[in-house]
């Protein structure tokens, strides 16, 4: 899709569009702020596809492409269907086919452990749950452990061993690994280094333990594209130990952030989020504030719930920490030169952090030197933060036993040919590893390689073996959680598929190739419970954490007395290059994980591509557009990729997404955006100066959902002032933010508890999408590809729009999750001529697939645009394993049916089922959506609206509540709550 | 003047109308009558099994209960079918070389499963829970038939939505006391006799027919 670039001649362009509207003016994208007629008329066609060049369908590919289901409703069941039904030889005692059964373990992600609940049914998982025992979530996940699930089924995953390439069998592995381990014991382990990625696992340990003690020669190195690195130097820098930090953002009052994503995606967002929740949610009450500052050059999630927000340059941020620093007298040195902006956001940043000394935090991003890091340690010990809203422990993460041993010195050993033999279990250095090392050259020189790892990916291609790795949710192992409590993994599946796990990997490279399993984590836990083993055992596999073993928080004084200097970094020629790793793709472990591809980023809405970000004011400079390739020129090297125009991000900024451009390693991630490590050095790994930007003459095809499903209104997202919101609930005398039902010619209808209901505080969503890859493994929703995404076809039944106010230099960015509004004056209900869509005694709009013969009037009279197509047939040639992943309680559609938001219609008669055969009513809270029970900031409630007492009745009567498109009349049963205005007072006290 | 019609012109216009007119409703007779013939819903159609496993033996001659084998009947929406572990709880010891178990020692010794051939079967997009029923009530008479009776299993009722409305909207007359639910023969239930059963049953319950014909109950 085109998209038209301010005028280049006309700087008042921005006022003239806004200012005809009343009210406040949200804009979805720079293309809505442009008059081009292509655009007005793609908003405007109900299906973008067909508005869309005409010319190009043949008649037949039209018939072909709207063809409904030529099967009639109903007579499909007619048919004689020859399905067999296969029940075991021995059933297992506790399996019931039709109930689902859950498991506690964990997904890991940069080594640490997120834990889960996996439900399976008949032994395979359907979809993973946070564990809402666990202390660290709470019962939420976040994107990446939603899909984590597809990742174990997913068809391309290696599934044999390999030598040169060719598949071979386990025994061949075996006996070359017995051999190299003979010969290794005589030598002491004489050039062999292991090469793992980041890790927190205690058998993990203690078998490194064992191989250091048998091999004293051998070498462990660790290779993680986003470590926690900088971080425990930057505590040892000001402390004196190596230490790794755990945020309590719930007793943080006053946040103030350089350049740190807190809240932004990775392995902690979910414990931040719901620490930052709780604070949230008091401040909502008038019980003290939760108020954030951000100075950052790229826009990011904590960016967008921050209440006073700068842009700043990546050099200037260390610039902004001496002078807060200096501003709260910590420092000896004189303050440093400040802009007038920069200026006024010290001076508040500053007074509000005095103001809440113990209850606040100054979090400087990992990205940074440790030494600027370690100005923000100390800033926080003086400020009394430590113990409090930041608490300092030992690092869950393994720490290698040699501190100088990085793995910069691991290639250089292998350069100077000290390295006989390579073991790498589970990272992907010849992708991920800095450009400028030459990883892969250095590899050359080292006799022995071999790799372990779930995919057949760029590192194995480098190594003469390969072995298959287990999943995480199909392995016996363990790991730290953020907050350090330890999770026993357990299998989901009673068969792997065909790896082994990374410890049985590891006591095969000691030569052991017997080792089961389950016994290696065994052994580790059996030295840690001295006695009733077996007890605490079951135990911790039930609760899905092991009780007190998160190392112990300690209590350190710096061992400096005055602030640390930071060096000034000088401002080069050049642009500003930043680097991050994508918020769906990570570092590109994820990049064959179709629900993360087409997963629209958080700020972007981009799918299936990474994309380069510039700012308007180089957009307009350099006259690019949006899809534009532009070349990325680094000192040394370069990379060509699609930008796009970013409002809020630096003028002089450019930022870069890791995860893209990899080979055909997988049938997903093939042929996805450009790869960003190209451009990643050794001395810059995250940001660097002297860059150039120039663009091509290629355009990007760029599938982004930002502008797709627009909804024709106004006040979409409404704010309320700070202290009027504190006078909150059911007998407020506040004038109600929205007037959500008025008179209609419809006949009204008497609801009778139970009767269902959603609301969503936008006050709480950070936008982070947990709640939309849950809806798509709960609800077995198809992904479509980036041509179909293109045309506006994707098939998310919830997605969270994100809506700009203000100018695109720093605008206002806020999120709002729209699922089905299930309206009681459903247009949809009206307009089906075959009475497939239809309102239940329980207030659910219903959707029955097999009535449907696909007019598709039903989307078209919905106003919020909810509904969802099935233009082709997008799962009839699903592989086995994809089929084995799907809900079986939850229609697998074909093709020509509309689908939607359904409430989790099948977790609400499920408890229905069971409530009324226990003879008891349903428990507020027992039904939670798929989208609720995922949310880290419980934004989203669901429940009974004809009972008063409900959570989600208490939110429908507060003065926040509205709806959306409320001149539509509706009744929507789906409300908001508005959200609340941050913006302190200048100056003075913060309150609110 | 000329004739433009011929004199039989009138008589080709009636009969082809009438054509038509019988045509139409033929089609509809035809069309109606097939999808409700057994060669559609397979009512009373035993269809072939691996093991030819008589109900009328096992549970009329030998009174074994449905939950014997069907045992998740109460718990589970999927009554399911019985592991061939049950079977051998007794085929390990009675008619221990019969040829017509030979399937079913095949099964236990080898590991596979036995592939039975549904015979009582709703269409995928209709999510019936077993456990609901059960628990109000429902015989398993009023669905499956007379199972008790039957040497080779057939599917006893149509299964067709109407059906299953009927009692939807009306399930008072169609209520046992659940204890019972696994009896085969109400020939004794005097409906004049226990005319309040089923309405005190609805009310105990709490039943509320208004609620159990949204399309969701069953369509998902």
């Amino acid at each position: 899709m085109r998209s038209g670039s301010p005028h280049a001649d006309d700087a008042d362009w921005v006022r003239r569009r806004l200012g005809g509207r009343s009210g406040r003016a949200f804009w979805r994208g720079l293309e809505e702020l442009s008059e081009a007629p292509e655009f007005k008329r793609l908003l405007a066609a109900e299906f973008p596809s067909l508005a869309q060049s005409p010319a190009d369908f043949a008649r037949r590919d039209i018939l072909k492409c709207l063809g409904a289901s030529l099967a009639l409703a109903g007579l499909a069941g007619c048919s004689e269907d020859l399905s067999h039904s296969v029940p075991y030889v021995e059933a297992p005692e506790t399996i019931i086919p039709g109930r689902p059964k859950y498991y506690a373990t964990a997904a890991l992600m940069g080594g640490y452990a997120q834990p889960v609940l996996g439900e399976t049914h008949v032994g395979r998982p359907t979809k993973l749950e946070g564990n809402p025992d666990h202390p660290a979530c709470l019962g939420a996940t976040d994107a990446f452990t939603q899909a984590a699930l597809l990742g174990l089924y997913d068809p391309d995953r290696s599934r044999s061993p390999r030598y040169m390439g060719r598949p071979t069998a386990w025994s061949g592995l075996d006996a070359m690994l017995v051999s190299q381990a003979t010969r290794l014991d005589a030598t002491a382990g004489q050039g062999f280094c292991l090469l793992t990625g980041a890790t927190s696992s205690p058998t993990m340990g203690r078998q490194l333990n064992l191989l250091m003690r048998r091999w004293p020669q051998a070498r462990w190195y660790i290779h993680e594209p986003v470590s926690e690195e900088s971080r425990i130097e930057a505590a040892r820098l000001v402390f004196g130990r190596r230490l790794e930090q755990r945020l309590h953002l719930d007793r943080a009052e006053v946040v103030v952030c350089l350049d740190d994503d807190v809240m932004g995606p990775g392995p902690k967002q979910t414990y931040h989020a719901r620490g930052w929740t709780k604070r949230r949610q008091s401040a909502q009450r008038g019980e003290g504030s939760c108020a954030i500052w951000m100075a950052e050059p790229t826009p990011s999630l904590t960016g967008v719930m921050a209440g006073r927000r700068i842009i700043a340059r990546p050099d200037r941020i260390s610039t902004l920490a001496a002078a807060l620093a200096a501003r709260l007298g910590m420092s000896s040195e004189p303050a440093p030169p400040l802009g007038e902006e920069e200026r006024r956001w010290i001076e508040s940043a500053a007074a509000a952090l005095d103001a809440h000394r113990g209850q606040c935090l100054v979090a400087v991003g990992s990205q940074h030197a440790p030494a600027v890091q370690a100005l923000g340690l100390f800033i926080n010990a003086k400020l009394g933060n430590i113990g409090a809203t930041l608490v300092l422990a030992e690092p869950s993460l393994l720490q290698p036993p040699d501190e100088a041993a990085t793995f910069q010195d691991l290639v250089q050993r292998m350069k100077a040919g000290e390295v006989s033999s390579l073991t790498i279990l589970d990272c992907n250095p010849a992708y991920t590893a800095p450009a400028d090392l030459d990883f892969t050259g250095a590899a050359e020189r080292v006799e022995m390689r071999f790799h372990s790892g779930l995919y057949f990916d760029e590192t194995a291609a480098l190594c003469q073996w390969h072995a298959p790795l287990q999943h995480d949710l199909e392995t016996w192992s363990d790991a730290r959680a953020v907050n350090g409590l330890a999770t026993i993994l357990q299998p989901l599946i009673g068969f792997s598929f065909g790896g082994r796990s990374r410890h049985v990997m590891l006591q095969n490279c000691l030569g052991d190739v017997f080792a089961e399993a389950r016994a290696v984590v065994v052994e580790t836990w059996r030295e840690f419970w001295n006695d009733a083993f077996d007890e605490h055992w079951n135990s911790a596999l039930v609760a899905g954490f092991v009780p007190d073993s998160a190392p112990a928080e300690i209590a350190v004084q710096p061992i400096v007395d005055t602030a640390p200097a930071v060096a000034r970094a000088a401002r080069g020629e050049g642009l500003t290059v930043v680097v991050k790793p994508d918020p769906t793709i990570w570092d590109g472990r994820f990049a064959n994980l179709a629900w993360l591809q087409e997963l629209p980023k958080p700020l972007t809405k981009v799918t299936w591509d990474n994309v380069i970000l510039v700012s308007p004011a180089l957009a307009e400079e350099l006259h690019i557009e949006t899809g534009n390739e532009v070349r990325l020129e680094v000192p040394g090297r370069s990379v060509a990729g699609p930008a796009w125009v970013m409002p809020g991000q630096e003028p002089r900024t450019v930022t870069v997404f890791l995860g893209y451009g990899r080979g055909p390693i997988g049938r997903v991630m093939e042929g996805a955006g450009y790869d960003a490590y190209r451009i990643r050095t050794v001395a810059d790994p995250w940001q660097s100066g002297g860059a150039g930007l120039t663009r091509t003459s290629k355009v990007w095809q760029l599938a982004s959902t930002q502008l797709h499903f627009a909804l024709e209104g106004r006040d979409m997202v409404r704010f309320v002032p700070a202290g009027d919101a504190r006078v909150d609930g059911r007998h407020s005398k506040k004038r109600k933010v929205g007037e959500t039902r008025k008179e209609t010619i419809y006949p009204v209808q008497h609801y009778e508890s139970p009767s269902w209901g959603l609301s969503i505080d936008t006050d709480l969503c950070i936008g982070c999408n947990a709640c939309v890859v849950a809806c798509v493994a709960e609800n077995n929703i198809p992904m479509v590809g980036k041509e179909q995404v293109a045309m506006g076809r994707e098939m998310f039944w919830l997605r969270v729009d994100r809506y700009y106010q203000g100018p695109p230099e720093n605008p206002k960015t806020v999120f709002q999750p729209v699922p089905c509004m299930h309206c009681e004056k459903a247009p949809c209900e009206m307009g089906c001529p075959v009475n497939a869509t239809t309102h239940s005694p329980d207030g659910l709009n219903q959707q029955v697939y097999n009535r449907c013969i696909g007019t598709r009037t039903c989307s078209s009279y919905c106003p919020y645009k909810v509904r969802r197509f099935n233009w082709f047939d997008l799962t009839g040639s699903d592989p086995p394993e994809i089929q084995a992943l799907r809900n079986p309680d939850v229609t697998v559609r074909d093709r020509g049916v509309m689908e939607k938001c359904t409430y989790c219609v099948q977790r609400i008669r499920s408890a229905e089922i069971q409530a009324k055969i226990d003879g008891r009513p349903i428990r507020d809270g027992e039904i939670q959506t798929a989208c609720q029970q995922a949310c880290p900031t419980s934004a989203i409630v669901f429940g009974d609206v004809m009972d008063p007492e409900t959570v989600v009745s208490r939110r429908k009567t507060s003065s926040r509540d509205y709806s959306l498109l409320e001149e539509v009349n509706t009744w929507p049963r789906t409300t908001y709550l508005a959200r609340i205005e941050d913006e302190p007072p200048d100056g003075g006290s913060e309150k609110g | 003047m000329p004739q433009i019609f011929t004199a039989s012109a009138d008589t080709k216009l009636r009969v082809v109308v009438l054509l038509l007119g019988v045509g139409t409703v033929g089609a509809f007779l035809l069309g109606g009558g097939y999808v409700d013939s057994a060669y559609v819903t397979r009512v009373g159609w035993p269809r072939h099994q691996p093991v030819p496993f008589s109900h009328k033996h096992h549970v009329g001659d030998d009174g074994i209960d449905c939950r014997y084998c069907h045992d998740k009947v109460e718990v589970s929406s999927e009554a399911g079918l019985p592991p061939t572990q049950t079977c051998m709880t007794c085929h390990s010891h009675l008619y221990t070389g019969a040829p017509v178990l030979a399937p079913v020692r095949q099964s236990f010794a080898s590991g596979e499963p036995i592939r039975w051939n549904r015979s009582a079967k709703v269409p995928d997009y209709v999510f019936f829970n077993h456990a609901i029923h059960i628990n109000r009530g429902v015989p398993c008479v009023t669905c499956h038939g007379r199972v008790d009776q039957m040497a080779l299993t057939f599917q006893a009722q149509p299964f067709q939505m109407q059906w299953c409305l009927d009692c939807h909207r009306n399930p008072a007359p169609h209520l046992r006391p659940p204890e019972m639910v696994t009896r085969m023969d109400w020939s004794d239930w005097d409906p004049e006799a226990h005319k309040d059963f089923g309405r005190l049953a609805v009310m105990a319950f709490g039943i509320d027919p208004k609620r159990l014909d949204a399309c969701t109950v069953c369509h998902r």
